[in-house]
């Protein structure tokens, strides 16, 4: 659905309509703010543009929990949950973030539930609540059971819950509009709308707005195997660096270790949490060797290196599909799983194993490969989700700009994720920026109407862009598609799980010649630009491109191993060095940004 | 590597350019009809069959296919599709006339052998019987030196006004559950943390309350079920299975305070009553929601209050 009208200002525009994009829309309508504008007789001017429809956001495909120190089944605390979340990250995380992250979660778990998320239970009627790699009780202890779940369908209970309130509290939705640009001033200080193409009717619009929240997701598209929904195209991030401003740690992307073998698709870390096994080609346990003591629960870095490890070593096995393929899978054992216990449990697990595998869990291995799944990185935002640029040793905050959910770096995930702590991240700084944005609501510039023409100048150059691609001649022997096919190959050899110089300069070679060249020459086989989805392709191509640079650069400047980095060159981790954010722009300048430090001290991080 | 192939036929469209009306004084002027019955008019464009045939195995989906298809033949061939595994709901169209989701339909499964003609007439029945029994061994004819599992027919998501090829409108049904205030209705109180500690819990509910609504709230919103009601499909004023479902998830939900409401809001001549029972909308729920079997409940909740 399209607005009936666009309005001449916003007063907010929301980029992304999946959890971090909804709870903001949701944390702005129920400010006080707004409460006294609507009093006052006057409705907020807000839209939320997605270039999906409702309820298709890759939030939706989340399966295993959303960590919360709630103590439904035994006894937490919000400081252990604070600690892992730090221990987890590599120390590279912000601990002033990570501390209202751990701090709120229970507020906002339980607002879901209020709001309507069908939770699991426990037998006394609350929240149930399981076991999640990395999460431990007494400051690294044994494994506690923080992740409140719904079967394993947290995402889309909690995506449509968001969007049902925002039906109530009437959000404006453009759908399946594809924002192309985001606008600041001439100094860079501050936003002043964005360029929208409506895919319906294919047209562009200038959308001018005081405030701007991107919330668009992650970037798995780089990679050829990924998790991620073929719409994770990086598009905020590389809106960002359009737009002249930095990335936040772009080298830190978590590869799942449990992908269903060469689909990408998730098998949910609650298959491990529940009594999954993995196993190598003799059929060992592995995972106890790398981490005594947590074996299949390990941070996910961990499990994911340790795969690979097992691959390297000869030990992997053959994707049963692909009977004369490489051996770069390993067996994932569900067999000692009580069956029926499984059906309840893990039902989204077992099903796509059945669906996508062929395969029986409850007699046959699975075989599973590390996929793409997170970009810890992102847009550097303030625990407020205001974006800024790293100068100078500073925050200059860009004002009216903001963002949250995968697309931002708040780094509260530091060099690995937690799993549970990204709905977490994505409806609790979600939330905060709403609210942040209302507080703006009264600001000086609030209530004018001078709308800055940089809009209109770049959707000017939009509409010429979008004529040239539609006019060309329809014989062009490439397409998006396939080549974004090709950058997820290269991507895939030079940076996933591991990396080095060498990897990383040819990859970059890669993308500065032939890629880039061919995403240049890149033109629409078909003339009308309504419902053309190859337009909106050609665009994702470009920004998954130039976030690639960007992710190849920041990797190529640090020179360690911590987290989800693995420099096969530079092995260790350096706190004497990186104990810092790589901050990364467009022309491939890195600046870094010392990590928060507030009440734990770095030290070796084992599991 | 792979020595079988298997050909698409789909029905395409391609909307007529709209024609710029912008300098016209007659332009803004609306229609004495509303703007409703424009939604429901059938679209104005180019249709016709395009047929594809591409090196497949048998496990593959249709939506791996399409996705070759973009890559390595025809990138303007447009469908929606998104997470690729079934959970998103934006790939429902019709694979030889039965609405069903395109990244869960395996080649095995709907690849029926080559048969001259199409599988539905140009009234959208198609014949009745068992479709393509054994049909995975398939046949051993090509062109391409393959064998072929044989043929799928694709077209938009049936009852709704198509958009272009296998894209359809679907707002009409999205619009129908919102008409259904498809949100939670309790306190409306929210919890905050005030000195490391929330103020409010959760509702509480038990396990056993959970499961009277529990596969309800699965849905996707796909609108398979819609495409698959003849009442729905056939044009009938009718709001429609997804919506109902939608009304029942809260009715069901303990923590909901407005079921009564909400059976009011669906004893219309468009709500249960225009359900036939045909529990078509059963058939091929990608989450396993026995739609009809919820018809069924929900009409005589309506009844008996």
């Amino acid at each position: 659905m399209s607005p009936k009208h666009l309005e001449n200002m916003y007063d907010a525009v929301i980029v992304g309509a999946g959890a971090a994009g909804l709870s903001a829309a949701l944390g702005l309508l129920r400010s006080p703010e707004v409460g006294d504008m609507r009093a006052s007789g006057t409705e907020p001017k807000i839209l939320v543009i997605s270039k999906l429809q409702p309820l298709r956001s890759h939030t939706g495909s989340a399966e295993g929990g959303i960590a919360a120190a709630l103590g439904n089944v035994e006894q937490d605390d919000w400081q252990w949950h604070y600690y892992d979340t730090v221990k987890g990250g590599d120390w590279l995380v912000d601990q002033d973030a990570a501390k209202l992250l751990a701090q709120y979660a229970p507020e906002t778990v339980i607002n879901l539930e209020r709001q309507g998320v069908a939770f699991s239970r426990t037998e006394d009627g609350h929240i149930a609540q399981r076991r999640f790699g990395g999460h431990t009780r007494d400051f690294g202890g044994n494994a506690v059971k923080r992740a409140a779940y719904a079967a394993d369908r947290v995402g889309h209970q909690i995506l449509h819950t968001l969007w049902q309130q925002c039906v109530a509290n009437g959000v404006d939705f453009a759908e399946e509009w594809y924002v192309t640009d985001l606008v600041l001033d001439d100094e860079r200080s501050r936003v002043a709308g964005v360029v929208a193409f409506d895919t319906h009717a294919g047209t562009l619009h200038a959308v001018h707005a005081r405030n701007v929240l991107l919330a668009t997701g992650g970037a798995g598209r780089l990679f050829h195997t990924t998790s991620n929904s073929w719409d994770l195209t990086g598009d905020g991030m590389a809106l960002a660096l359009a737009a002249g401003l930095q990335l936040e740690d772009a080298e830190f992307v978590q590869f799942h270790p449990t992908g269903l073998a060469h689909t990408g698709i998730l098998l949910s870390e609650a298959a491990r949490a529940e009594g999954g096994v993995l196993r190598n080609a003799r059929g060992e346990a592995f995972m106890e060797r790398y981490a005594p003591g947590h074996g299949d629960l390990a941070a996910r870095d961990v499990v994911s290196r340790s795969i690979m490890a097992e691959i390297d070593a000869g030990r992997g096995v053959v994707d049963p599909k692909e009977p004369n393929g490489p051996k770069d899978c390993v067996w994932l054992d569900l067999t000692g799983i009580d069956a029926e216990h499984m059906e309840r449990t893990l039902p989204e697990v077992v099903e796509t194993i059945r669906a996508y595998a062929n395969l029986d869990p409850t007699r046959d291995l699975v075989p599973v490969k590390p996929t793409a799944h997170y970009t810890m990185g992102g847009i550097p935002i303030t625990t407020d989700g205001e974006v800024y640029r790293w100068e100078d040793g500073r925050r200059a905050v860009i004002e009216g700009l903001f963002a949250a959910g995968e697309c931002s770096c708040v780094s509260v995930h530091g060099a690995n994720r937690l799993g549970g702590n990204s709905l977490l991240d994505a409806c609790l700084f979600g939330t905060r920026a709403g609210k942040a944005i209302a507080a703006r609501l009264d600001a000086p510039a609030a209530g004018t109407d001078d709308v800055d023409p940089a809009v209109d100048t770049a959707a000017s150059a939009r509409k010429s862009d979008l004529d040239a691609l539609l006019s060309a001649q329809r014989d062009n022997e490439d397409n998006p598609y396939r080549l974004m096919a090709d950058l997820g190959i290269v991507m895939e050899q030079a940076a996933a799980v591991r990396c080095s110089e060498g990897t990383l300069a040819k990859a970059a070679d890669a993308l500065d010649g032939e890629l880039a060249s061919r995403a240049a020459a890149l033109t629409a086989h078909e003339h009308s630009p309504a419902f053309n989805q190859e337009v909106t392709a050609i665009w994702e191509a470009r920004h998954l491109i130039m976030l690639g640079k960007a992710v190849l650069t920041a990797s190529d400047a640090r020179h360690e191993s911590r987290g989800s980095l693995k420099r096969t060159d530079y092995p260790q981790r350096d706190d004497e060095h990186f104990l810092a954010h790589s901050m990364t722009d467009a022309s491939h300048t890195v600046a870094w940004q010392p990590v928060h430090i507030v009440d734990v001290e770095p030290k070796k991080r084992e599991y | 590597m792979t020595n079988t192939t298997v050909t698409l036929q789909v029905h395409r469209f391609a909307p007529r350019p709209e024609r710029d009306r912008g300098s016209s004084p007659f332009a803004r002027t609306s229609s004495p009809f509303g703007s409703s019955g424009e939604r429901r008019r059938r679209p104005r464009g180019k249709q016709w069959v395009q047929e594809y045939t591409l090196e497949a195995r048998p496990e593959d989906t249709v939506l791996d296919c399409l996705l070759t298809i973009k890559r390595t033949i025809d990138p303007t061939l447009a469908f929606r599709y998104s997470c690729g595994h079934g959970m998103c709901g934006s790939d429902a169209a019709s694979v030889n006339g039965t609405p069903t989701l395109l990244c869960t339909a395996t080649l095995k499964d709907w690849a029926k052998p080559c048969v001259p003609g199409s599988a539905t007439d140009d009234e959208g029945f198609r014949s009745t019987g068992e479709p393509g029994a054994g049909t995975v061994s398939a046949t051993e004819h090509s062109e391409t030196g393959g064998r072929n599992l044989g043929v799928i027919e694709l077209a938009a998501l049936p009852g709704f006004p198509v958009q272009r090829d296998l894209i359809a409108d679907i707002d009409p049904m999205l619009e129908q559950i919102k008409k259904l205030k498809p949100f939670l209705q309790a306190d409306g109180v929210l919890a905050t943390t005030k000195g490391g500690k929330v103020d409010v819990f959760e509702y509480l509910q038990h396990p056993d309350e959970l499961a009277r609504y529990e596969q309800l709230s699965n849905c996707i919103a796909c609108g398979v079920c819609e495409g698959s009601c003849p009442v729905f499909a056939g044009g009938d004023a009718f709001i429609g299975p997804a919506a109902l479902i939608s009304a029942s998830r809260f009715i069901n939900d303990s923590r909901d305070s407005a079921a009564q409401a909400r059976l009011d809001a669906i004893d219309t001549a468009d709500g249960v009553p225009a359900c036939q029972s045909v529990r078509a909308c059963t058939r091929e729920c990608p989450r396993g929601i026995d739609v009809g079997e919820e018809m069924w409940q929900i009409v005589a909740k309506v009844r008996e209050r």
